[in-house]
């Protein structure tokens, strides 16, 4: 029994070396789970299943497997969703019925995380302070086998082939060097915002209702159903959604509230259309919709993104999830058009001219 | 960005390897060896596809330039045909080109897409390439027909490819992972998130079609089984850390022959493990460089790793006139990739 009434930090980020001797209190978030197994023994067992390997691959934490093999054919750690899995369980006895409570729960993990948006900040909080990797132009999912919080991703190669094809354009590496730059600053700002209490709660409700999480949990339980209504599913629309997405509504929300600060960082995935990038990425949206103009194939796809947090309720998790909606496809959109996206005009804010079509025919 | 090995100039060759000889004037993007013979490929963001012919009698190994090839952008990708006769490379004109390089043939170009290509591989069962680009879309390929026999849409950008008849798995942009079975190709076998948290940078598939290795910028390697009932034996390992400095995983390759695994990342390191017994086999000493990638050849006697410059730094640390390209070609000693049985109780830390 856990002496201190402490939470302990290890186990809320996924798993404590010390499990059953833990002098900080293991208890998993997920209260309902327990019921899986059948009885209050088994949030006891919590504990036992954090097979954490701080140290890395290769140390073998023995004592803790023998005292949990002590419950039998325990499926281990496929509950915890931000567990770290590192189990010495692999030789389990019946993976018959453990393996069909291993995929609920898994797929329970997947389904219902974030329902308490101050632990999921706390991991947040916790996994930028202890394991930021170096390279800093990445997507993050607080959870694992759960979607992203933060997309956007570019690769070094990505980043590279941009820096060649700038260069190959006559420009000095000291302004490939800013763009570099620039790029960074912008991904640290969404990291920084991750970690702000009210920029959470959006993400948190964003495993919940996306659809694709819905369809990645279920293809945890049943990949022979899942595979062809997957294939049926995202790819079908989002290539007919194209045009259609270029001007949904949900993207301008998004550029009031984040600017033009994912441009760049799109922008720079994109070798093939470097002819706008040495213009400032933090420029107003004009230059940058002009740039993505160029990248037909490319930037509605950005939107295709969008689309999947769009179809959740929340306008507030497109925020979160997809900042990449700042891709204004229209060149004439200028100014301020986050007007628009209001649902709510104030007194003296009603605007005098008729909307831009890209809002005529969103929602 | 703190600047790469500034404070002293490091030994770019701590575990006296091998090198091979007239390496490529930039940074090497990939390298593969061919399936019948010891005939290395690489391919550099010189825009060149070159290749050596690799001699072994003992220990002594001698590396000789044999041919290459140019792209007009950096070559990305590289794959041999089954038969060792023929060289696929895909790069940043967004070409993939076949060179039947032992027949001494011209390479013509076999695959388009519509941004780089950055992952290839060649289905000796399907007679077809496949191409994975940044243009989200994955093709396939006869190479005798100029058009796409399939056009596959990826969920996004494809970053990493790996295919084990029949098994395929895609990683992209955002954390997807897009797993094939390519007695179906036409439709996604399943899709899920990474188990890891960060940007998937590499994919490899086990010999045995049961999972696959996802390894990411993180540091991290993730273990996955396809099936439900082996979704308890999913891990996940640390690896390539440095105090805190956290490193990418830029390579993985399995051992042909004992099913162990190498990783490669951008530390400068490269190890061996065993994903059964949970071990590493072998920690190899960091490089003065990040290794990009690295390969086993057709029977595992020797593994090949580029120590180059892969970009994890940015622009700023990138400097052509005084970089240097290294591959490097380590034999492996067979404690250090062959499997070990599960080790004992060792006791608490």
């Amino acid at each position: 029994m856990p002496i201190k009434k402490e939470l302990c930090k290890n186990y809320q980020r996924g798993s404590c070396q010390y499990g059953q001797r833990c002098k900080f209190l293991h208890v998993t978030q997920q209260q309902p789970k327990s019921n899986i197994f059948g009885g209050g023994a088994q949030s006891g067992s919590y504990g036992q299943q954090q097979k954490s390997n701080p140290y890395g691959f290769g140390v073998q934490n023995s004592s803790q497997s023998k005292g949990s093999t002590d419950y039998g054919s325990k499926p281990n750690n496929q509950f915890k969703p931000f567990e770290n899995k590192w189990t010495r369980f692999s030789p389990i006895p019946n993976t018959g019925a453990p393996s069909a409570r291993q995929s609920e729960n898994q797929t329970q993990a997947t389904n219902h995380k974030c329902t308490d948006p101050e632990s999921c900040r706390r991991i947040v909080v916790e996994d930028f302070e202890n394991e930021r990797p170096l390279w800093k132009l990445t997507c993050y999912g607080h959870l694992k086998n759960a979607p992203c919080d933060i997309i956007g991703d570019i690769s070094y190669e990505e980043l590279r082939a941009a820096a060649y094809d700038d260069a190959k354009r006559g420009l000095s590496l000291q302004s490939i060097v800013e763009r570099e730059r620039n790029l960074l600053s912008s991904k640290l700002v969404e990291f920084e915002n991750l970690c702000k209490p009210h920029a959470v709660a959006p993400s948190s409700t964003l495993p919940n209702q996306k659809p694709f999480s819905g369809t990645s949990s279920n293809a945890f339980s049943s990949f022979g159903q899942l595979g062809s209504s997957l294939n049926m599913g995202p790819p079908a629309p989002l290539n007919n959604g194209f045009g259609q997405l270029n001007s949904s509504a949900p993207s301008r929300q998004i550029s009031s509230a984040f600017g033009t600060k994912n441009m760049p960082s799109e922008n720079a995935g994109f070798s093939s259309n470097g002819a706008l990038r040495e213009s400032n990425p933090f420029s107003p949206s004009p230059s940058s919709a002009q740039f993505l103009r160029t990248t037909n194939n490319q930037s509605p796809i950005l939107s295709m993104g969008l689309d999947y947090t769009s179809n959740a309720n929340a306008p507030a998790q497109v925020a979160m999830g997809v900042q990449l909606a700042t891709n204004m496809q229209k060149e004439d959109i200028s100014g301020d058009v986050s007007i628009w996206s209001k649902n709510k005009w104030n007194p003296g804010e009603v605007p005098e001219e008729a909307p831009p079509d890209a809002f005529v025919d969103a929602v | 960005m703190s600047t790469f090995g500034t404070a002293t100039p490091g030994n770019p060759n701590p575990n006296n390897s091998i090198e091979v000889a007239q390496p490529p004037s930039d940074s090497v993007s990939s390298l593969s060896f061919s399936p019948k013979a010891n005939y290395l490929v690489a391919t550099s963001w010189d825009n060149q596809v070159r290749c050596w012919e690799i001699m072994r009698s003992g220990n002594a190994v001698g590396s000789t330039p044999k041919a290459s090839i140019s792209h007009d952008h950096p070559v990305l990708c590289s794959a041999w045909k089954d038969d060792g006769t023929t060289v696929f490379s895909g790069g940043c004109d967004k070409q993939a080109k076949m060179w039947p390089l032992l027949s001494g043939g011209q390479p013509m170009t076999v695959a388009m897409h519509d941004a780089p290509i950055k992952e290839l591989a060649w289905i000796p069962e399907m007679n077809l390439l496949v191409t994975g680009s940044w243009d989200k879309t994955m093709k396939y390929w006869d190479t005798r027909q100029p058009n796409a026999v399939h056009t596959q849409v990826l969920p996004d950008r494809c970053y990493a490819l790996t295919v084990r008849y029949p098994l395929m798995v895609v990683g992209t942009a955002d954390r997807s992972l897009v797993v094939f079975n390519l007695q179906n190709p036409q439709t996604e076998f399943k899709r899920i998130t990474s188990p890891l948290k960060y940007q998937t940078r590499c994919v490899a598939a086990f010999p045995d079609q049961q999972g696959f290795l996802v390894g990411s910028i993180e540091g991290r390697v993730g273990v996955h089984h396809l099936d439900d009932s082996q979704q308890s034996k999913n891990f996940t390992f640390k690896c390539h850390r440095d105090g805190t400095e956290i490193y990418s995983v830029n390579s993985l390759n399995f051992h042909p022959v004992h099913h162990t695994f190498a990783t490669a990342g951008s530390d400068g390191a490269f190890n061996f493990w065993d994903k059964d017994s949970k071990q590493r086999l072998k920690a190899m000493s960091r490089c003065s460089q990040p290794i990009p990638c690295s390969a086993f050849n057709n029977d595992g006697s020797i593994f090949a790793y580029s120590v180059c410059y892969d970009w994890s730094k940015g622009a700023e640390n990138h400097n052509p006139a005084s970089a240097k390209n290294y591959i490097f070609l380590h034999l492996p000693q067979e404690s250090e990739v062959k499997g070990k049985p599960r080790v004992g109780t060792s006791g608490r830390k």
